[in-house]
């Protein structure tokens, strides 16, 4: 879901990769008998130590050097060990160290969830969690409840760092995907090497997982136990479905003019939608732009969007539709069109990252691409716009990034992706073409190009012995002689060490 | 611009061993130097006049008892007076002519005092490589004449900056030129070789200075024969070189390595409707084009464009090419390509607007994004993109609603803030006028429909009516709205067509 109200979280996730060396000024042990601390024993956490390798999206061929993070996590019933999903996120080989002792395990990741920021990992050794106490979920928390961050000294003995709970809302998670619930924090917490996965406890009970921090301003945002909850129980089935997503933009009524227009006299609430994504669930239960949504199920909607929690009190409906709701239910949506009320029953789905034209998270999985006598040709991803760094959004092809922020409105339709020639290497083939580089491919061999996969099955036809390149911006076309391609691909593959000229879903 | 500034580390003094002649002749009898008292137009609060400053550049004494100096010294300026050397007053000066896109001003003089002993200075052509200028003004504003001195480093195409679009043949030259030297002459061998004007700030490079030369003066100076300055013109297109044999083979070209391929073709400009994308260029003028988009022109090898960067407004240009493998021959009859003024600087114009319900709204350019500092996606794309998608075409000007000023009539509509407006009651907006106009219209209620998938901007015109004085005055605008200082950019008229 898309909201034109932007919630501008300025709080940096803690640098978790070669700053081990940053000394802890100090640490404030708090006695045993203190809200939270157990014995060290007992403690419910285990050392994880992860080596990731993410693959490179400048260079498709090949991953990026592996990197080691080292994290906590939370041991859970059913010796399972839950992690955030950014631990694991590439990940080649993941153990378990038990704090105390150092034994180590291998372990592998049983589900993930980037969106939510949360995964489960399990041991290859079954007894290997045993005599440690699994936490339960607390689920009661609410703003003004004191939480306690477990971290873990070297010998194993628990750092117990207390922190008060100043606001609980709907934030932006880091996949940029979707909004969920976050408990913020204002907590004086030290660094430590395992600052990755910091639970944080209530009563001796799993009330949150560290999502970012911000060591200047002292704030912490946290992954909360009603989303935890919703993910272990998604876990529990057959197959993992995901957060539902409605497939709606929103804006607030407040204008009274705005609200006359939609048709709405009253002075009650209810957001004006924006858009609705054809194919989405929203759009599948016929819900339409310039509709007012007036309540999800019996919860009113106010005129900026949120409802009246049970627990929290006021909170942006979308928490209805994510942290109360499963892909699968059917939940009633009370809609004024043009005054006059209106129920839709939407049947709620999980809008998967490969659901979009320009994915926003390619994690895991290999990127494809496509080399043709030098020419790389690759399907563009939001993954690909971040090599450009923490600030791709001014670096990368501006151009690619407004089609990525603006591609339901520019690929209305949906159903195809993005392809690029996103760089050429100089070979025979390519003289003269050594200049260009991140260009929208429109056709090739004249027939349109909406897949990486549309392109293999094009060069497969060259027209009169040519490969005919088409581009929406100039050069607008470029060809290749298709027997010198087909000659010097071997020469081309040594030369460069490509261990392919192609990788396709 | 050239405001006085003092240099902080310690001078070096020299002195000279023995005199010398100056080798150019005396200069002081021609150089001049001029102060501009200059108002800025203020794009966020475009009713108000502006801000004043006052800026030093040098200039020379041409024949015809004219003034040659940089546009940049005298744009925008509300008052000008120049001086002589060994001459206590300072005379008023006008501005005759002015050329931004290339960076170049003529003045006049009234006061016969002035002229008296004033000498003009001779051009002469352009400066071999490595050899030795001499560069004459008032760098960072001093009272008397500097002279500095270097060699001639290179001879290429080169950004404009005060027009921050315009390429044109420009000489780098190794002598210090400082802020104060605008404006002034390069001399070689007692003549004019060119027009001090650009240079970058010292940590980016050091003694690279830049002079507009003689064949861009002369262009200048013949253009503004008849009375009025025409402006550069432009075959409006965008063009690959086709260096590739593969490329070379498929369309039919021969092993001779010539030619260059069409890539856009601006619709507004010369050549709209009579290239066409995929067409490739063999010849301008009979000099036939090589690959890498260079000719052979008056025994130089210079860029394909230089060839038509001579030429002016009405002058027709012979293009031979290859179509579909058909050789053919079009000429086309030059003009400017007005969709690129958009991206320009402006000068001596007054920003347009409008002020309805509080709400500000202002035709894209580059001088109001970077007044605003809009970093909004969307609106960059707009501009980006604006002459090579060809988007001029839907809006001939891109209305933003730029700022709010706020008031209980308006005060939930900040979110809309940097958007483009794109209909009002179901009709196209293309330029700030029609959204005037559209404004203007009897009726309860206007939708403002925003470029992309946003909600409608409602307003309602008897509550707009109802806080308008309210507005007026708690934000002293003093004009609702500036329509026509600037006539709106309207399409050129459709070249004709003449294959």
């Amino acid at each position: 879901m898309r909201t034109p109200v932007f919630f501008l979280v300025a709080l940096l996730a803690f640098v978790p990769l070669a700053e081990a060396k940053k000394a802890p000024v100090s640490v404030k042990k708090l006695p045993a008998s203190a809200q939270g601390a157990v014995q060290a024993k007992e403690v419910s956490l285990v050392r994880v130590n992860v080596t990731g390798q993410p693959y490179d999206y400048f260079r498709p061929w090949q991953k990026k050097a592996p990197f080691s993070k080292r994290a906590l996590g939370a041991v859970l019933p059913h010796d399972r060990v839950l992690v955030t999903a950014d631990l694991v996120a590439n990940q080649n080989y993941v153990e378990l160290e038990r704090a105390e002792s150092g034994e180590k395990t291998a372990a592998s990741v049983v589900v993930v969830d980037y969106e939510a920021n949360l995964a489960l990992i399990e041991p290859t050794d079954k007894n290997f969690l045993k005599g440690l106490q699994p936490l339960e979920l607390a689920l009661d928390t609410v703003v003004g409840d004191r939480l306690a961050a477990w971290q873990l000294e070297s010998t194993g003995a628990l750092v117990v760092t207390e922190g008060i709970v100043t606001t609980i809302g709907i934030t932006r998670y880091p996949a940029d995907v979707a909004d969920f619930l976050t408990y913020r924090l204002s907590i004086p917490m030290q660094y430590r090497d395992n600052s990755y996965t910091v639970p944080l406890v209530k009563n001796n009970k799993l009330a949150a997982l560290l999502l970012r921090y911000d060591p200047r301003s002292q704030v912490l945002d946290a992954i909360p136990a009603p989303i935890i909850a919703h993910f272990l129980k998604d876990a529990t089935g057959a197959k993992y479905q995901g957060f539902p997503s409605l497939g709606i933009a929103f804006f607030p009524t407040r204008d009274p003019q705005l609200r006359a227009y939609a048709g709405e006299e009253s002075k009650t609430g209810g957001v004006y939608i924006t858009s609705v994504e054809p194919g989405l669930p929203a759009a599948k239960a016929g819900l339409l732009p310039g509709d007012i949504v007036t309540a999800v199920e019996d919860h009113n909607i106010d005129q900026n969007g949120n409802y009246v929690d049970s627990l929290y009190g006021k909170l942006g409906f979308s928490n209805l539709l994510t942290a109360k709701a499963y892909v699968g239910d059917t939940i009633a949506l009370h809609v004024l069109r043009a005054g006059k009320p209106l129920t839709l029953n939407v049947k709620l789905e999980h809008r998967g990252e490969e659901d979009y034209v320009i994915p926003p998270y390619n994690i895991d999985d290999p990127p494809s691409y496509y080399v043709l006598g030098g020419l790389i040709f690759q399907e563009l991803t939001r993954q690909y716009l971040k090599e450009w760094g923490n600030n791709w959004e001014k670096d990368a092809p501006q151009d690619f990034v407004y089609l990525d922020k603006y591609q339901s409105e520019l690929f209305p339709e949906g159903n195809q992706r993005v392809v690029i020639l996103s760089q050429v290497l100089p070979a025979n083939s390519t003289i003269g073409y050594d200049d260009f580089s991140y260009l929208v491919v429109k056709k090739v061999n004249d027939k349109e190009i909406r897949s990486l996969a549309d392109l293999a099955e094009a060069v497969k036809t060259p027209l009169n012995g040519f490969h005919v390149i088409q581009t929406v911006d100039d050069p607008k076309q470029l060809e290749l002689d298709a027997t010198e391609v087909a000659a010097e691909s071997d020469a081309l593959q040594k030369n460069y060490g490509l261990p392919a000229l192609q990788r396709l879903d | 611009m050239h405001h006085l500034r003092f240099l902080t580390c310690a001078l070096a003094l020299f002195i000279a061993a023995g005199t010398q002649a100056q080798p150019n002749g005396q200069i002081q009898a021609s150089l001049v130097r001029i102060t501009s008292t200059e108002v800025e137009p203020d794009y966020r609060a475009p009713w108000n006049s502006g801000s004043i400053g006052r800026g030093v550049g040098a200039g020379f004494v041409i024949d015809g008892q004219r003034i040659l100096t940089n546009a940049h010294v005298v744009s925008n300026s509300r008052y000008l007076t120049v001086e002589r050397e060994g001459d206590p007053n300072k005379y008023p000066a006008t501005v005759e002519f002015v050329a931004h896109d290339c960076d170049l001003a003529l003045l006049q003089v009234a006061s016969p005092t002035f002229w008296k002993n004033m000498k003009p200075l001779g051009f002469g052509g352009i400066p071999a490589l490595e050899s030795t200028v001499s560069a004459y003004g008032y760098p960072i504003g001093g009272e008397r004449m500097s002279v500095t001195t270097g060699i001639v480093s290179r001879i290429d195409f080169s950004l404009y900056t005060h027009s921050a679009i315009d390429s044109h043949l420009a000489i780098q030259i190794s002598a210090q030129i400082n802020p104060g030297n605008s404006g002034g002459p390069v001399m070689q061998s007692a003549k004019v070789v060119g027009v001090a004007f650009q240079g970058y700030s010292g940590d980016i490079a050091q003694g690279v200075a830049y002079m507009i030369p003689t064949p861009v003066i002369r262009r200048f100076l013949k253009d503004i024969e008849d009375g009025h300055y025409d402006r550069y013109v432009d075959l409006g297109i965008t063009y690959t070189k086709l260096q590739n044999p593969a490329q070379r083979h498929f369309l039919g070209l021969n092993d001779d390595d010539r030619g260059v391929l069409v890539g856009t073709v601006i619709e507004a400009g010369p050549c709209g409707k009579i290239l066409q994308k995929g067409d490739v260029l063999l010849a301008v003028d009979g000099h036939p084009i090589a690959s890498d988009a260079f000719v052979e022109f008056e025994g130089e090898r210079v860029q394909m464009p230089e060839v038509v960067e001579r030429k002016f407004k009405g002058d027709t240009v012979k293009l031979d090419l290859l179509r579909n493998r058909q050789p053919m021959s079009v000429d086309i009859t030059l003009g400017t390509v007005w969709p690129y003024f958009m991206q320009a600087h402006s000068y001596d114009v007054r920003p347009r607007y409008v002020v309805y319900g509080g709400l500000l709204f202002q035709p894209m350019s580059l001088d109001l994004l970077q007044a605003y500092r809009i970093n909004d996606l969307r609106v960059r794309h707009y501009f980006d993109f604006f002459v090579t998608d060809q988007l001029y075409l839907q809006h001939p000007e891109v209305v933003i609603l730029t700022n709010i000023l706020p008031d209980p009539i308006n005060t939930y509509l900040l979110p809309y803030r940097s958007s483009i407006v794109d209909e009002i009651n179901g009709k196209k907006i293309g330029t700030l006028q029609d959204l005037a106009r559209a404004f203007e219209q009897p009726v309860d209620r206007f939708v403002v429909k925003m470029v992309g998938d946003g909600p409608p901007l409602v307003l309602n015109p008897k509550e707009v009516e109802s806080a308008r004085e309210r507005i007026k005055t708690r934000y002293n605008v003093l004009q609702e709205q500036n329509l026509d200082e600037q006539p709106p950019a309207k399409p050129a008229v459709a070249a004709k067509d003449n294959i």
